[in-house]
Order: C-alpha cells, then sequence, then structure tokens
C-alpha cells in the first residue's frame, strides 16, 4: 500500500525490462523503478520544454509564421 | 467527484473552432482549401495572398501569428463555428475558453523542410539551420503538440497524413467530414484536392 496513489503500474515487453534491469545495476540504480523514472523524467523535459527551440522559432519567424 | 462536478458546471464554450494545424508546408492551406470548397466557413483576412509557394493561398488570420506574445486572445472567438489555421508551434497559446476540433497535417519531415527551405529562400530570408537537427526539433515537437492535445480537455484531434490525402482525397474527405459532425460536402472537398501542387516529394525536389 505505500505510495497508494501516487504511482501507476506501466506494461512494458519483457525482454526490454531485462535489459533495463541489468543497466539499472550497472549504472549503480537503487531500483529498476529509480532508474525508469530518472530516463522518463529526462524525456520528458525534452518534450516540454519547448520554449527554449529556438531554432524552430527561428525558422518560423523567417517562413512569417510567427511574428 | 471532482470529474462529476467539473462536467456539470462545465462553462457553455459555443460552437468549437476547427482548427488546421501542422508544420508550416505540411498541407495546412490544402486542408483549409477543401473546408472551404465543403461549406465550412473560414476565418481569414486574406492578408497573405497567393504566391510561388501556395498558387491556391494561405487562408491565414494575420493576427495569429502574434498568438504568443498578445494578452487579449478574445477575437478567437469570433472562429466559433468557423475554421482558423494555426500552425502547431503555436496551438498552445490558444486561449481556454473555446473547444477546438484540430485537423493536424502530416507530412514527411525532410519533405516539409526541403518545403520550408525553398520558401526561405523565395522570402531572401538567411537559413542556417542544420536539416537534420531540424527533423530531430520537430519530432520532439511533434511529440509534446500530441501530449498537449491529451492534456487539453477543449482539445479534439485528428491526424490526416498529407501524402495519403493528395493520393486518397476521397477517404481525406470522408474522414475529415465524419470527424466535423458528418455535415459537409465531401464530393466539393475531395475536388479541390490538386496533386499537382505535391512538389517537395521524397527524393524529388521540384
Amino acid at each position: 500500500m505505500f505510495g497508494f496513489g501516487k504511482t501507476v503500474n506501466v506494461k512494458i515487453d519483457k525482454d526490454l525490462h531485462a535489459r533495463i534491469a541489468k543497466v539499472a545495476d550497472v549504472a549503480g540504480y537503487a531500483t529498476t523503478e529509480e532508474f525508469v523514472q530518472h530516463i522518463l523524467e529526462k524525456e520528458m523535459l525534452h518534450f516540454e520544454d519547448t520554449k527554449n527551440d529556438t531554432d524552430i522559432r527561428a525558422k518560423l519567424k523567417g517562413l512569417g509564421y510567427i511574428s | 467527484m471532482p470529474g462529476f462536478f467539473s462536467r456539470l458546471f462545465k462553462p457553455d464554450l459555443g460552437e468549437p473552432i476547427i482548427i488546421v494545424s501542422g508544420l508550416p508546408r505540411s498541407g495546412t492551406s490544402m486542408m483549409m482549401k477543401m473546408l472551404d470548397a465543403a461549406g465550412v466557413a473560414i476565418m481569414t483576412d486574406a492578408v497573405r495572398t497567393a504566391d510561388i509557394d501556395n498558387p491556391k493561398g494561405y487562408y491565414e488570420y494575420e493576427r495569429v501569428k502574434d498568438l504568443e506574445k498578445e494578452q487579449d486572445k478574445s477575437y478567437i472567438r469570433e472562429g466559433r463555428g468557423k475554421a482558423l489555421k494555426v500552425i502547431s508551434w503555436l496551438l498552445k497559446d490558444l486561449p481556454d475558453e473555446n473547444r477546438y476540433r484540430i485537423i493536424f497535417m502530416r507530412r514527411d519531415l525532410s519533405e516539409v523542410i526541403a518545403s520550408q527551405n525553398k520558401m526561405l529562400k523565395h522570402r531572401g530570408e538567411e537559413d542556417k539551420s542544420d536539416d537534420s537537427l531540424m527533423i530531430d526539433a520537430y519530432m520532439n515537437h511533434l511529440a509534446s503538440v500530441r501530449i498537449l492535445s491529451r492534456k487539453r480537455d477543449n482539445f479534439e484531434m485528428i491526424e490526416v497524413r498529407y501524402d495519403t490525402a493528395v493520393k486518397e482525397p476521397a477517404e481525406a474527405a470522408r474522414v475529415v467530414n465524419a470527424f466535423l459532425g458528418g455535415k459537409f460536402d465531401e464530393a466539393k472537398m475531395r475536388e479541390v484536392v490538386d496533386g499537382e501542387l505535391y512538389r517537395n516529394r521524397k527524393g524529388v525536389t521540384t
């Protein structure tokens, strides 16, 4: 019951899980979950932090689609 | 029960605004033309007129370009029941006070970039961007748009591939019309698709 309401289960391919577990162990993470959470957070920042995407902004401005 | 109460007291956001979106050069003007032909009212000021890059016109509303900067976005409400073109970058800036049915145009990214580069050249704009880095940036951007469309309760979105729409206009018209409630003229929608305008194809740059 620990952390009830704060975590969810996500199903992933068994082979992929085995690979992740191996890397998590080698990389020194306490648990596979900790490793997965870390890489997902990093990836999410990638998608959510669009405001600094200067290349896209410059291109759209040059094309006349943003001011 | 918050879901129940929020649904119960949901403000009336009126008729949805049909948003035609996507990256520039992904077929948004073609989709606007299809909607126009089918009888959808279009929100445009026709400031940007047809040119070599868009011989059939842009169907744009100039003020939308300022969506990121402008505080007063109440004019968007005028688009209720109409179609408005908003490029993918600006979807995040649409105000919450409306419902949006978004037709999101997709096209092979190398074709998009080839076509954008050509347009930049026609406009006399300098372009220092690296094409492969732009593909990565656009891929991330498109993923963030999908996340956004799921997060925003007032967004409903379908994706339409440009190449499929050109090859199978009848199917594209059927899908789009169904998404919009089936009340528009599908035959007219498909008739205006002009395959001749599909110029920057993968591996074929004209």
